[in-house]
């Protein structure tokens, strides 16, 4: 039955998500490394530990149904295991658990959970952890709620499986604002379903209306029918209508017309119109098309919500916390574990190897490394002296550290660039969207049409005047012309999560679509970060095999990233006597001969070069040039985004002559090295004011306020939490092939949309005359309101069958 | 036409008790997560469908 299962798995993975199961990992579907490809015992051939043993663990407890029902890829397992033993201590649990009848609760966010199997693993998964009594994942909103037996288990046990399976889990915010978040969905829902039922109902009393063609009905019958259609259509109108009513209200207040006030008016029109009617008699009434009008529109928001809803409980996740706790030295010497944010200026504080620093400060004793990545952007530890500053977020590497407290809370370096964040949000070019134009001026133009025909009939036929002029605005039907964009955008962001792409602003597909720059972060987009051998020159009796095997042979055991770009060739015996001397090389005996690797002048007795040289520390034998290597779709992708016509720049925080030589072999012009995360934001303006629209693309914390900065951005799913919050799309995976299939799926959203604008500005420019000329019957009005929302909506619909390359 | 004045508050009332189900529905978190309940019953729990797994 194994066996059986696991082809029609494949077959489905395979056909479902159109990708060649032999290239990519069969449990994330990332692209596969060059080398050392973990595979079991199936030929499932894996990305890396983490997915395997997810896979294998999910095989064991005879979940492999998961692969079947899947519809989309699962997220990559964090090869580095977590330690969750904070998560059971009190102070953390004190706001997000609570005590009920069969032991604890807790709601937990996770990333990575992307479709309803997704939620069923996890439910199934955490059901059979001993001690767990109950176990609810909700696809929908990212979170898990937890209910755990504390006598029976600790609450890290369950945390440790979930990450295994390749959800991170967070905590959510406190459980007043869960509270806030379940009642404002639910009064969403609420909404439309009030408005669905009673849009219904006076349908029905409408259609009687209708349908007494030849006027037979007795007035006193008519006249109650609309009453009660007044008051089946009255609370949808005013409840289930609110949102556009605030909506409208709020842009008046800013003096603007926009999409809103559109919705409002023809809305508040109709329904204002067929109550004056009820009231003096009038022939006809239009309750229903108020009341279908809310319906349509509340169900179109409700969709693209929906889907944006997915992408926002994702980035929640990202941007939620981890317990964030400091070791802190007592004056005797002696530790304790303390919230960080319990830290205060002249705290010394301890940090682990592989930790990240809770705030900034001046080291200790000894010289340490760090990695900046997310500050700077420089993906290789630095070494600092001991008095040297460090900065609160940057991880410790190596060997632990000691450090002096001299920066917390607003007053660390990681706030000034949240708060650079921040101001980049608020002055972030504001383009007036399309169909606010639209929009705006649609709505002057009818009320101004309604005024003249009034005018004119008062004087033609002052009888008709007032009979005439309503018809007018009700006709007019800005129904297909609201229609036209949330349905466009609810279908769009369904496509783009098929992709992997996951939109988080509403009105940033848009700017995507009219983007004419895109500007990379080199690490973590273009470049993995994994240092690669270009190239090598030889000066010894050696060949270039053989020096290769050597450094292979030094640095086959050793963690520094160098070693990386050597492990493709790893050779069956290791070198001995190993040493590795911190800033200068590594240095071992291998085939009886000592050898030392590193600059130049420990290895060589040459003066440094900046490269990595191979000698016994007299005579030189090679030199090896590494550089990052570029991800393997990288080309493809630029290509792509050439062929359509976009400028692409590399802006990095990378040494300036790496960055060069990078950009060189990716064939891009425009390159900057030594970015700061201020030069980056400054070089997008200067883009900004030549009139171009930036796109930019980035995973670390220094590029999010050049994120939120740009006029639309992405940032890479791996990236730091903060920089995804910047953004305004999250790639769910690091394959580059998703930029441009988004970005030509955002410029057939926008000409789907000008598609439908033109539609239903025809059929206005139509049926407008018609009813002027007051020729215009209420079934043609009906007819013609009904076809054009139908078209728009069909219209929308084709963006989902758009094949993507 | 008389039946209508019967008829018309029925269905009213029948409208009133529709929304009232559905606001009940919501409260509860019958909308909360609409996919995942629909793989459940796709899954042979490995208990109980032993036998007639393939």
């Amino acid at each position: 039955m194994n066996g059986a299962t696991v082809a029609r798995s494949d077959a489905s993975f395979a056909a479902g998500l159109d990708v060649r199961a032999a290239e990519v990992c069969f449990h994330c579907g990332e692209p596969l490394p060059p080398l050392d490809i973990p595979s079991d015992s199936d030929g499932r051939r894996f990305c890396c530990p983490g997915c395997a043993a997810a896979a294998l663990w999910i095989r064991e407890a005879r979940l492999e149904d998961y692969y079947r029902f899947r519809s989309a890829p699962a997220g990559r397992v964090a090869a580095e295991a977590a330690d969750f033993a904070v998560w059971d201590r009190e102070d953390v649990q004190r706001e997000h658990a609570r005590d009920v009848a069969e032991g604890r609760e807790i709601v937990l966010l996770t990333d990575g959970m992307r479709c309803a199997a997704c939620a069923w693993l996890i439910d199934r998964a955490l059901s059979r952890e001993p001690g767990v009594v109950e176990a609810t994942a909700n696809a929908v909103t990212g979170r898990i709620r937890l209910i755990w037996d504390p006598r029976r288990t600790h609450l890290s046990a369950p945390l440790q499986r979930l990450a295994e399976l390749g959800y991170k889990p967070y905590l959510a915010g406190g459980e007043a604002a869960e509270r806030g978040r379940r009642s404002e969905s639910n009064r969403d829902l609420l909404r439309l379903g009030v408005a669905g039922l009673g849009a219904m109902q006076a349908m029905m009393f409408a259609e009687a209306l209708y349908l007494d063609t030849a006027g037979e009905m007795a007035a006193a019958t008519r006249d109650f029918f609309r009453w009660v259609a007044f008051l089946v259509s009255t609370p949808v109108v005013f409840f289930a209508g609110w949102p556009f009513l605030a909506g409208c209200w709020r842009e008046l207040r800013h003096r603007r017309l926009g999409m809103d006030t559109l919705v409002a008016v023809s809305t508040l029109l109709a329904y204002i119109a067929s109550v004056v009617e009820t009231l003096r008699g009038g022939p006809h009434v239009w309750y229903d098309a108020a009341v279908m009008f809310v319906f349509l529109l509340l169900a179109a928001r409700t969709l693209e919500r929906r889907s944006r809803r997915v992408a926002s409980a994702q980035v929640d996740a990202l941007a939620r916390s981890r317990p964030a706790l400091a070791v802190r030295e007592r004056g005797d010497g002696s530790c304790e574990t303390v919230p960080a944010s319990a830290l205060s200026v002249g705290d010394m504080v301890r940090v682990a190897a592989g930790e990240a620093l809770p705030a900034d400060g001046v080291l200790l004793d000894a010289s340490a490394s760090f990695e900046e990545a997310l500050l700077t952007g420089e993906s290789h530890p630095v070494a600092k002296p001991a008095g040297a500053p460090v900065f609160a977020g940057t991880v410790c590497r190596e060997r632990p550290a000691r450090l002096r407290v001299t920066g917390v809370g607003d007053a660390m370096r990681l706030s000034q660039v949240l708060r650079l964040v921040e101001r980049a949000q608020a002055h972030r070019p504001r383009v007036a969207r399309l169909a606010d134009r639209v929009a705006a001026s649609f709505v002057l133009g009818l009320l101004l049409a309604a005024a003249v025909v009034y005018l004119f009939w008062r004087w033609h036929e002052p009888d008709r005047a007032f009979e005439v002029a309503l018809a007018l605005l009700v006709i007019s039907c800005p129904c297909a012309l609201s229609l036209s964009v949330p349905a466009a955008l609810a279908v769009a962001h369904g496509a783009l999560a098929k992709i992997g792409v996951l939109a988080v602003r509403p009105d940033a597909l848009d700017a995507l679509a009219r983007a004419t720059d895109v500007v990379f972060d080199k690490t973590g987009t273009l470049s993995d970060g994994r240092l690669a051998l270009q190239g090598v020159a030889v000066y010894g009796e050696l060949s270039e095999a053989d020096v290769i095997a050597v450094a292979a042979a030094l640095e086959r055991d050793s963690r520094h990233p160098i070693a990386a770009a050597f492990a493709g060739h790893a050779i069956a015996t290791s070198a001995s006597e190993v040493e590795e001397h911190p800033g200068l090389g590594i240095e071992g005996v291998w085939r009886g001969r000592r050898w030392r690797l590193g600059r130049a002048d420990f290895a060589a007795a040459r003066e440094d070069d900046g490269g990595l040289w191979l000698g016994d520390g007299r005579i030189a034998f090679a030199r090896f040039a590494l550089a990052e290597a570029e991800r393997a779709d990288a080309c493809e992708a630029l290509s792509a985004l050439r062929t359509q016509s976009l400028e692409i720049h590399l802006s990095s925080g990378d040494a300036q002559e790496a960055v060069i030589r990078f950009a060189q072999r990716l064939g891009i012009a425009a390159a900057a090295g030594r970015q700061s995360a201020e030069a980056k934001l400054a070089d997008v303006r200067a883009l900004q004011t030549q009139g171009r629209v930036v796109a930019m693309i980035g995973d670390g914390l220094n590029d999010a306020p050049v994120l939120a900065g740009a006029d639309v951005s992405i940032a890479v799913a791996e990236g730091a939490a903060l920089a995804q919050r910047a953004a305004d799309f999250v790639m769910t995976g690091p394959t580059l092939g998703r930029i441009p299939a988004a970005i030509a799926l955002a410029r057939r959203t926008r000409e789907i949309v000008r598609q439908n604008l033109a539609w239903a500005i025809g059929y206005n420019a139509i049926a407008l005359p018609l009813a002027a000329a007051g020729l215009a019957t209420p079934w043609v009005a009906a007819l013609g309101m009904a076809a054009s929302s139908l078209t728009v909506t069909l219209n929308a619909l084709r963006l989902s069958r758009m094949k993507m390359s | 036409m008389t039946i209508l004045l019967l008829l018309i508050p029925l269905s009213l009332m029948l409208l009133a008790a529709a929304i009232w189900a559905f606001a009940w529905a919501v409260r509860c978190g019958q909308f909360e997560d609409l996919d995942t309940p629909a793989l459940d019953m796709l899954y042979d729990d490995p208990a109980e469908g032993q036998g007639d797994a393939d």
